[in-house]
């Protein structure tokens, strides 16, 4: 592997992330250090791509958990597939069995429904674990979080122990609607995702779209960072910038092609009529 | 010791360092140390730049802490030279400091000692004069009466915050848990005769409170701002904020224990008390910094101002209207209301009226108890 942050910038580059040398060193930290990481930032910044990035980069599956308000155990680690349970119940109910027997079989891992949490960590191959926007799930789920991530291991209660063969990477990431507790902070690696700077955002953009003229990408990245600095009430991310430049491409690139197309890039009337006076 | 050139070995300087963040607040643990060390033996620290990245990625744990690395950390591994920056720095700091303070013994957090009188007025008191002092409006209330108040308040909202815990806790029964379900009737064969519930999942709520400390509100804002200290003690999601032509975030301020320690934090660092009132200007700023972090649509919004506000209507009116997008419910308590007669038509308060589920009183601890029933159903 690399052994230097400096040596991942061209690597990271040709997989299609446009990376400064402050994550590069992160990533790098986080590969050594076999830490988690928590990446913070406003939306559409790239958080959530850089665990994919990562997965490509080692060549490891990537298993990512979507938080949400109530998420719960169920829904994050395991689940008993009950109709399928039900079922047993019934195919055995005069097969002599005993109700031990019946219990064992019932509760074995043919019954047992894998959640992602519970996914990663019986793979048997090493994967990064993606724990998106964990600022949406509930403080208790937080909490039971902290018990994975220091010991990469899962409970069920009618099975033991599970333990994980190969240590997952794992990226998590937070709009910050929410603080996270200090304890799971002082777990993971830190790095705030700002907003690229223009010539990065430039840069970006020819990533995605080669094809586009120069002067044209960096009117689109000027603009953008002008739209920005604005104050809207959803400042654009870098998603919405490609698409963006995706939607003056086809319409010809002319100046009425930024005017028309701005519904990719803006999504309140409020931030349009905004832009429109402000700016266009 | 404070630069890397103090220590002999690079390990020693290190851990110095570690030991400098620590005590600028940084929450470096041990691992953070341990940590540091391997990122240095990664090869990572001839490279200032890269060293301070891979340092911060281990020591911050926000954007905030983030920015404030970049000193700590130049001052430590930056050569001599480009220290002097930091002197002055300093120096600044330490005049605004001083300021502070005026404006501490300005709100009165000063005094320390109290009055022989209240020991013995206190002995008189029964149970009358506690009702009494319930509905003294909190303008006209003297320094002993004060001091009584403030033990009333205390137990009252102790009671309060228990039969508000009691009352959620007596819920209704929750959905089937069809897990324990079938463990349950794996006797009965599998037929589902005897049901298992989940209790029902505690509901997460928080509060918000927007004080106001402008100038006309000077005779109430400091009893109020008590009112918060004690609402901090019982109720564990509460954010708070103050604001008259600027705003402040004090939630980690009346975290304090000590009511007069907390009172002294937020005097030392709200720098606009008694000055104007800009409802509007500072809702919008709250709403651009913090409203997505502290309101979540389950919020309790509860704003303590009288409304008199100086700005535009229309700012206020926009900003109010946010604001109740993203609560569950916005209170507003007005200590004018308690006045005979009054009614809300300044231009502030008819902006703001529109946007409220619920507009009450707030000069006396009567009223403010009334919140009883708003904390429950919140």
């Amino acid at each position: 592997m690399v052994s230097n942050p400096k040596e991942l910038i061209p690597i990271i580059d040709e997989l299609g992330y446009v990376i400064e040398e402050e994550l590069a060193t992160v990533l790098f930290l986080m590969l050594k250090l076999e830490k988690p990481l928590l990446l913070e930032g406003n939306p559409g910044v790239g958080k959530t791509r850089i665990a994919y990035i990562l997965s490509k980069l080692l060549d490891y599956e990537l298993v990512r958990l979507q938080c949400y308000e109530g998420l719960d155990v169920n829904n994050a680690i395991y689940e008993w597939n009950y109709q399928k349970q039900i079922l047993a119940i019934k195919l055995h109910e005069h097969s002599g069995k005993t109700t031990r027997e019946k219990e064992d079989l019932i509760f074995g891992e043919d019954y047992l429904l894998k959640r992602p949490l519970l996914k990663a960590i019986s793979s048997d191959r090493p994967c990064v674990l993606l724990i998106d926007e964990i600022d949406r799930a509930d403080e208790e789920f937080e909490a039971f979080l902290l018990e994975l991530l220091s010991d990469f291991q899962i409970s069920i209660p009618e099975l033991g122990t599970i333990r994980s063969a190969f240590k997952p990477l794992v990226v998590l990431t937070s709009n910050r609607t929410r603080e996270l507790s200090d304890a799971l902070k002082r777990r993971c690696l830190y790095h705030w995702v700002n907003y690229p700077s223009m010539d990065k955002e430039i840069r970006i953009i020819k990533k995605h779209l080669p094809d586009i003229e120069e002067r044209l990408a960096e009117q689109i990245a000027s603009y953008v960072d002008r739209i920005r600095n604005l104050k809207l009430d959803k400042a654009p991310g870098i998603a919405e910038t490609i698409d963006w430049a995706r939607g003056i491409a086809l319409l010809n690139g002319s100046s009425e092609a930024m005017v028309q197309s701005l519904a990719c890039l803006l999504k309140s009337d409020h931030d349009i009529k905004r832009v429109m006076e402000d700016i266009f | 010791m404070d630069h890397y050139t103090d220590y002999s070995s690079f390990t020693g300087a290190l851990i110095g360092f570690v030991q400098q963040a620590r005590s600028h607040g940084f929450p470096a643990g041990i691992q953070c140390s341990c940590d540091a060390v391997a990122t240095a033996l990664h090869g990572i620290w001839w490279d200032l730049e890269q060293f301070e990245f891979a340092l911060a990625a281990l020591f911050c744990t926000d954007k905030e802490e983030r920015e404030r690395f970049r000193a700590v950390f130049d001052r430590f591994w930056k050569p001599k030279g480009s220290r002097v920056r930091q002197k002055t720095e300093y120096k600044n700091q330490k005049r605004v400091f001083q300021q502070q303070n005026r404006i501490a013994v300005m709100v009165g957090t000063g005094k320390t000692t109290e009055s022989e009188n209240s020991e013995e007025s206190r002995n008189t008191s029964g149970a009358n004069a506690k009702e009494t002092l319930k509905k003294t409006d909190f303008s006209q209330l003297t320094e002993e009466q004060s001091a009584l108040l403030d033990e009333l308040a205390e137990k009252l909202l102790r009671e309060m915050s228990l039969r508000i815990r009691r009352k959620r806790k007596k819920a209704k029964k929750g959905a089937i848990d069809m897990g324990a379900s079938i463990r349950k009737n794996i006797q009965n064969g599998g037929a589902l005769i005897d049901l298992a519930r989940l209790k029902r999942k505690k509901q997460r709520y928080r509060l918000l409170v927007l004080l106001d400390v402008s100038g006309s509100m000077d005779k109430y804002s400091f009893y109020l701002l008590k009112f918060l200290w004690t609402l901090k003690s019982h109720f564990k999601h509460i954010e708070a904020f103050v604001f008259s032509t600027l705003l402040m975030r004090i939630t980690d301020e009346i975290s304090e224990k000590n009511l007069a320690s907390a009172l002294r934090n937020v005097s030392q660092t709200a720098s606009h008390w008694s000055g104007g009132t800009q409802i509007g200007a500072c809702l919008k700023i709250f709403n651009e910094h913090y409203a997505k972090r502290f309101l979540n649509g389950n919020t309790l919004t509860i704003i303590l101002s009288d409304g008199l506000d100086t700005g535009e209507p229309d700012v206020l009116e926009e900003a109010m209207q946010k604001v109740r997008l993203r609560s569950r419910k916005v209170v507003w308590l007005n200590p004018l209301k308690g006045m005979q007669g009054y009614e809300p038509i300044q231009r502030g308060m008819q902006a703001a009226m529109p946007a409220l589920h619920h507009f009450g009183a707030a000069h006396n601890l009567e009223s403010l108890l009334i919140l009883e029933n708003i904390l429950t159903d919140a």
